[in-house]
C-alpha cells in the first residue's frame, strides 16, 4: 500500500501554524526538564512565552484570510476559529505572565507543567478550529485532561487536589455525554462534520437518535460551560485551582465551548427548535438565577466569581437562544462581544487577586479584603471598577455587552428570558457591591490575611490594561468592535 | 460666543470630570480644595452663560450637540436644553460651589477622594439632565449612582453601608426594568421605521399601543417613581438622607431626586401618552398619598434630618401630581409650570434645610429635636436663615414654595378636585410639621445647658446660606424671572403631550434674528427619507408653530 501525505496548500500551513508552534514549544518544554541546566524557571519561562507570543503573532498574521475547510473538515480556517484562537492565545499569554510574578512562579515554570500548559492551549485551538467531531473531541480532551492535571499539580495541596478530582470526575462524565451525543448524531445523520450534520437536521431532525444525540451534546456542552444545573464542579474547581488557572478556566475554556456551541447553533437551531430550544432556555434561566443567587452567600472570592461566571454564561446563552429566532449576525456578534468583555473584566479581576495573593493567603475570603482600600487604593479602585463592570454599570464594557445581548434577545421577542436576566442582574448588584463595600466601607478584620503584594510591573500593567479596555470597550470601541464581531460571525451564519 | 455656545453643554458635562481627575492628582488637600472650587465656579458661570443665551421664545431644544457614538446601533451622543431642564442645569451648578464651601474646613485624609466624587457626581447629573439620547441618558443615570454610593457608604453615619446599599439596589431595580423597556422601544422603532436609533426625538414618533404601552410606561414610571421617590417606593430615602453626610443629603435632595420627576416629564409622559392618561389617576393617587403620608410621618419624627427627609417625600408628591394633571386631551399648563418650578424651589429650600441641620449637628453632634430649643436667642442669624428656609418649604406667599404649590394646586383642581383638595390638606400639614420643627429648635426655653454656648453662623456658613435664602425669596417675589424662560417648553409639552414632537433650534447669539430650525434629522439617514413622510409633515407643522 502506498501512503502519501495529502497535498495541502501553503495557506493551510500558515493557518495551522499557531498549533504547530504550540506543539513544538510543548515538546521543547518537555525536553527541558530532562536536559540539565535548561530546566531553570527562567529558561522554561522564556520558551513558554516565546512560544505563546510566536503563536499569537502567527495567528494575527493569518487574519483576513478566506474561510476554507481542510482535511475533510478536521481543520477549519475561518474567521470564528481565528477569532477564538487569538483570544485564547492572548488569554494564555496573560495568564502565564500573571503567574510569572506570583509566589507560584517557580512551581509553574517547570518543564512538564509548561509543556502541559501549552498542550492545553493547543487542544483548545484544535477544538475551536475543527468541524469534524472526532478531531473536536480530541481537542477537547487535550485541553481538559491537561487542565485536570495542572489544577492538582501546580501547587499540590488538599484543596487543589479536591478541585482537580471533582473537575476530573464531572468533566469525564461530561465528555462521556458529549461523545455519546456525537455518536448518536452520527448514527442519525451519517456524518461526522458539524456543517453536514446541521444541514442533515432539516431532513432527519425528527429522528429520535438525532433528538437524543442533540440533547446529549447540549448537556455535554452545558457541563463544560458550567451552566446550571450542570455547574456543580465549577465552584470547587475554581476555588481549588491556583488562581491563574482559575482565570484560564473562567475565560479560555468558556471561549472554546462557546465557539463550538455557536458552530452547532448558528445554522442548526432553525431545525432543532423543538429539541434544543426549550433545553437551552432552561439552561439560561437556571444559570442566571442559580448563579446569581448562590453567589450571594459565598464568602470566598473565587467561589463567588465561579458562581458569577455561571450567571454570565447564562447571559451569553440568552443571546444564543436568540439565534434560533432571529437568524442574523446580531445575536452571534453579541455573544462574541460579551465573551470578549467578560474576558477582559475577568482577567483584570484575577490579576488583582494574584497581585494580592501570597503563599499564606491563596484563597482570599471576603473578610480578608475588608478595609483594604486605605492600604492599597489603586488595587481596590481597579477591583471596584471590575465589579461595577460585572454588575453592568455604565460606562464600562459590562453595560454595553449586556445591552447588546438584551437587544438581540428582545429583537427575537424573548421577553421572559430578558426579564429573568434583568432580575439576575439586580441580584448580582448585591454581591458585586459587597466586594466594594468590604474594601471601602468595612474595617479591617484582625484575623484577615496580611498582604505583601508584589510590585511586579507586569501584573500592574496587565491589570491596568484590563482597566483601560474595560472603559474603552464601554465607551469608545463598541462600534468598531461590533462591526468586526459581525464580520467574524459571518462565517458561522453563511457557511 | 458662537464657539462657546456650540460646545457649552459638553463643557458642562465633562469639565467636572476633568476637575475630578485634577483633584485626584493634586499634591495637597488644599490644592484639591481650590481646584474643586475654581472648577465648580467656572461650571456655574458657564451655566449662567447658558441661562443668559437661552432663547425664551421657542419650545425647541437649544445648544444641541450631536455626535455619533455607536452609529451601527443608532446610538449617539446627543445633548440639548429646553425649558424642562434649563433650570435644573443651573440649579445643579449653583449648588456645587455651595456644597464645596460647606466642607471647606473639613479635615479628613480622604478629602481629595470626597471632592473628586462630588465633581464626578456633578458630571453624572449633568449628563443625565441634558441627554436626549435614551441610551446615553441611561449611561449617566446609572453612572450617577456610583459616586453617591461612595459618598453615603464611606462618609456616612452609623448605618451607612445599609443605607448606601439600599439606595443602589432600589434604584437599580427600577432602572434595569427601564433598561429593558428602552430596548423594547428601540426595537419597536426599528420595526416601524426600519432603522435603529435611540434618539429621543425619533423615539417620540413610535406608535406603541395597548398593553405593550402600558408595560413600557410602568417600567419607565417605576424607575422614576423610585427615584422621586413616590409612595410606596420611598423607603430608601429616609435611610439615605439620615446616613448621608450633609453634602450628600443636599445633593440628593437638591438634584438627584429631581431626576425622577424630570424623567417623568422628559421620557415617560411624552413617550407613552395613552398609558399616561390611563395611569395618571392611579399615579396621582400615589402622589396624594405620598403628600399626606410624608407629612404625617414628618410630623412625628424626633430626628430633624429625618423630618426634612420625609418632608421631601411630601413635597415631591406635589411635583408628581402637578406633572400628571391631565384635563381632557392636554395637561394643565399651570400645574406643569408649577411642577417644574417646585422642583427648583424644593432643591433650594430643602437644600438649605439640610445645610442648617448639618450646621447644628456639627456643633452638637445630635439631631434630635428634644436636644434643642431656644436657639433663636443664641444663634440669631442661624434662626433667620432657618425661618426663611422653613417658610419657603411651607409655601408662604413671598417665597418660592408658594408659587410652585399654588400653580400645581390650581392645575390639579381643574384636573381632579378630589386630588386637589387632599393635596391642600398636605399644604396645611406641611405648615404644621415645619413650624413644629422651627418651634422646637428655635423657640421656647433653652432646655440644655450645652446649647447656651453654641456659636452663631461663621462667615463661611453665612456665605453659603445667603445665596439660598436670597434665591428662595427672589423666586417668591419675582417668579417671572425664572418662568419666562421655561414657559414655551412647558406649554408646548402640556398642549401636545399626546403627539409630542421636539425640534432642535440653532442658537444664534443675536437671539431672535434668523433662527434656523435644524429639524430632527440633523444627521441625514438614508432610511429615513423614504419612510418618514407622515411624521415629517407633523414636524414641519410644529416648526411653523414656532
Amino acid at each position: 500500500m502506498n501512503y502519501s501525505l495529502p497535498q495541502l496548500p501553503v495557506e493551510f500551513y500558515s493557518a495551522a501554524s499557531p498549533i504547530f508552534v504550540l506543539a513544538i514549544g510543548s515538546l521543547i518544554a518537555m525536553l527541558q526538564s530532562v536536559i540539565g541546566g535548561f530546566s531553570r524557571p527562567l529558561a522554561v519561562k522564556s520558551v513558554l512565552h516565546v512560544t505563546l507570543i510566536l503563536a499569537t503573532v502567527l495567528g494575527l498574521l493569518d487574519l483576513g484570510q478566506i474561510d476554507v475547510a481542510y482535511l475533510e473538515g478536521t481543520f477549519l480556517s475561518e474567521s470564528l476559529a481565528r477569532f477564538g484562537s487569538i483570544l485564547v492565545l492572548l488569554i494564555a499569554l496573560v495568564v502565564s505572565m500573571l503567574f510569572s510574578s506570583t509566589f507560584l512562579a517557580t512551581n509553574f515554570f517547570r518543564g512538564e507543567i509548561a509543556s502541559m500548559y501549552l498542550m492545553v492551549v493547543m487542544g483548545t485551538l484544535v477544538m475551536m478550529s475543527a468541524d469534524e467531531l472526532i478531531t473536536l473531541f480530541v481537542g477537547l480532551e487535550m485541553s481538559s485532561i491537561g487542565l485536570y492535571a495542572l489544577i492538582g499539580y501546580v501547587q499540590p495541596s488538599r484543596r487543589s487536589m479536591e478541585g482537580a478530582v471533582k473537575y476530573l470526575v464531572l468533566g469525564a462524565f461530561a465528555t462521556g455525554m458529549l461523545l455519546y451525543g456525537f455518536a448518536l448524531l452520527y448514527a442519525g445523520t451519517g456524518s461526522m462534520r458539524i456543517s453536514e450534520i446541521v444541514v442533515a437536521m432539516a431532513k432527519v431532525g425528527d429522528h429520535p437518535w438525532v433528538k437524543v444525540g442533540g440533547l446529549f451534546t447540549l448537556v455535554g456542552l452545558g457541563f463544560k460551560l458550567a451552566l446550571a444545573p450542570f455547574h456543580l464542579w465549577a465552584p470547587d474547581a475554581y476555588e481549588g485551582a491556583p488562581t491563574g488557572l482559575t482565570a484560564y478556566m473562567a475565560t479560555a475554556v468558556k471561549v472554546m465551548i462557546l465557539i463550538v456551541t455557536l458552530r452547532f447553533m448558528a445554522e442548526g437551531m432553525n431545525h432543532l427548535n423543538a429539541v434544543w430550544m426549550p433545553g437551552l432556555i432552561f439552561l439560561a434561566i437556571a444559570s442566571m438565577i442559580l448563579g446569581n443567587v448562590m453567589a450571594l452567600v459565598q464568602s470566598s472570592l473565587k467561589r463567588m466569581l465561579a458562581y458569577s461566571s455561571i450567571a454570565h454564561s447564562g447571559y451569553m446563552v440568552v443571546a444564543i437562544c436568540a439565534i434560533g429566532f432571529h437568524s442574523g449576525q446580531l445575536p452571534v456578534a453579541a455573544v462574541l462581544f460579551y465573551i470578549v468583555g467578560y474576558t477582559v473584566i475577568t482577567l483584570g479581576t484575577f490579576g488583582v487577586l494574584m497581585w494580592l495573593e501570597s503563599e499564606e493567603a491563596d484563597n482570599l475570603q471576603l473578610d480578608d479584603i475588608a478595609g483594604l482600600a486605605k492600604k492599597h487604593p489603586w488595587a481596590c479602585a481597579a477591583m471596584a471598577t471590575f465589579m461595577f463592570s460585572y454588575a453592568g454599570f455604565p460606562p464600562t464594557v459590562g453595560f454595553i455587552s449586556k445591552f447588546f445581548v438584551f437587544n438581540a434577545a428582545l429583537t427575537s421577542e424573548l421577553y421572559s428570558l430578558v426579564i429573568i436576566g434583568v432580575i439576575g442582574s439586580m441580584i448580582s448588584v448585591f454581591y458585586y457591591l459587597r466586594v466594594i463595600m468590604k474594601m471601602y466601607m468595612a474595617e479591617r478584620v484582625p484575623s484577615a490575611a496580611t498582604f505583601l503584594p508584589n510590585r511586579s510591573i507586569l501584573v500592574c500593567g496587565i491589570t491596568g490594561l484590563a482597566l483601560i479596555l474595560t472603559f474603552a470597550f464601554g465607551m469608545f470601541l463598541p462600534d468598531s468592535f461590533m462591526i468586526s464581531m459581525k464580520e467574524t460571525s459571518q462565517s458561522v451564519i453563511t457557511r | 460666543m458662537e464657539f462657546i455656545n456650540q460646545y457649552i453643554l459638553s463643557f458642562l458635562v465633562f469639565f467636572p470630570l476633568l476637575v475630578a481627575a485634577a483633584i485626584m492628582f493634586s499634591p495637597t488637600t488644599n490644592v484639591a480644595r481650590w481646584t474643586a472650587m475654581i472648577g465648580a465656579v467656572i461650571s456655574f458661570l458657564a451655566s449662567l452663560h447658558l441661562w443668559y443665551y437661552f432663547d425664551p421664545q421657542t419650545p425647541g431644544l437649544q445648544f444641541v450637540e450631536r455626535y455619533e457614538w455607536i452609529p451601527n446601533f443608532g446610538i449617539s451622543y446627543f445633548v440639548g436644553v429646553d425649558g424642562l431642564n434649563l433650570l435644573l442645569v443651573v440649579l445643579t451648578n449653583f449648588l456645587t460651589p455651595l456644597v464645596l464651601m460647606s466642607i471647606w474646613h473639613k479635615n479628613d485624609n480622604r478629602q481629595k477622594a470626597f471632592l473628586a466624587l462630588i465633581m464626578s457626581l456633578q458630571c453624572g447629573m449633568m449628563g443625565a439632565l441634558v441627554a436626549l439620547d435614551l441610551l446615553f441618558f441611561y449611561v449617566f443615570w446609572e453612572a450617577m449612582l456610583i459616586p453617591m454610593y461612595f459618598i453615603i457608604g464611606v462618609w456616612g453615619g452609623a448605618r451607612r453601608v445599609y443605607a448606601a446599599t439600599k439606595f443602589v439596589i432600589y434604584t437599580v431595580v427600577g432602572s434595569l426594568l427601564m433598561f429593558v423597556a428602552a430596548i423594547v422601544l428601540y426595537v419597536l422603532h426599528f420595526q416601524e421605521f426600519g432603522y435603529y436609533t435611540t434618539n429621543l426625538l425619533d423615539l417620540y414618533r413610535v406608535t406603541v399601543t395597548g398593553t405593550t404601552e402600558g408595560w413600557l410606561f410602568l417600567a419607565f414610571a417605576l424607575s422614576f417613581a423610585i427615584k422621586v421617590p413616590l409612595w410606596p417606593f420611598h423607603t430608601w430615602l429616609p435611610d439615605a438622607h439620615v446616613e448621608a453626610p450633609t453634602v450628600g443629603s443636599v445633593i440628593l435632595a437638591g438634584v438627584l431626586l429631581k431626576m425622577g420627576t424630570y424623567g417623568l416629564l422628559r421620557f415617560a409622559i411624552p413617550l407613552f401618552p395613552d398609558a399616561v392618561s390611563t395611569f395618571a389617576p392611579f399615579l396621582m393617587g400615589l402622589g396624594v398619598i405620598g403628600i399626606i403620608y410624608g407629612a404625617l410621618t414628618a410630623w412625628v419624627q424626633k430626628d430633624a434630618k429625618k423630618l426634612v427627609a420625609y418632608s421631601s417625600v411630601s413635597h415631591l408628591g406635589f411635583v408628581v401630581i402637578g406633572s400628571l394633571a391631565i384635563i381632557g386631551d392636554a395637561m394643565s399648563a399651570e400645574a406643569l409650570t408649577g411642577a417644574v418650578y417646585q422642583m427648583i424651589n424644593h432643591g433650594i429650600s430643602t437644600g438649605a434645610l439640610f445645610f442648617l441641620v448639618g450646621i447644628i449637628y456639627e456643633r452638637r453632634h445630635t439631631r434630635l429635636l428634644e436636644d434643642f430649643g431656644g436657639l433663636a436667642g443664641i444663634m440669631p442669624w442661624f434662626a433667620v436663615m432657618f425661618i426663611i428656609a422653613t417658610l419657603s418649604s411651607v409655601g408662604l406667599p413671598g417665597t418660592g414654595g408658594f408659587v410652585g404649590e399654588f400653580l400645581i394646586l390650581l392645575g390639579t383642581f381643574q384636573a381632579s378636585p378630589v386630588a386637589g383638595t387632599l393635596a391642600c390638606l398636605g399644604v396645611l400639614l406641611g405648615a404644621i410639621y415645619m413650624l413644629t420643627l422651627c418651634r422646637r429648635i428655635l423657640f421656647g426655653p433653652v432646655t440644655k445647658e450645652e446649647n447656651r454656648v453654641l456659636k452663631d453662623l461663621t462667615p463661611l456658613e453665612f456665605g453659603y446660606l445667603t445665596p439660598l435664602a436670597v434665591l428662595a425669596i427672589l423666586m417668591g417675589v419675582y417668579p417671572n424671572l425664572f418662568l419666562y424662560k421655561i414657559r414655551p417648553s412647558v406649554e408646548h409639552l402640556a398642549a401636545n403631550y399626546r403627539h409630542y414632537r421636539l425640534v432642535a433650534v440653532e442658537n444664534d447669539v443675536g437671539a431672535d434674528s434668523d433662527r434656523k430650525v435644524i429639524g430632527q434629522a440633523m444627521v441625514p439617514r438614508p432610511a429615513d427619507s423614504a419612510k418618514s413622510n407622515a411624521p415629517e409633515s407633523k414636524d414641519s407643522s410644529v416648526g411653523a408653530a414656532l
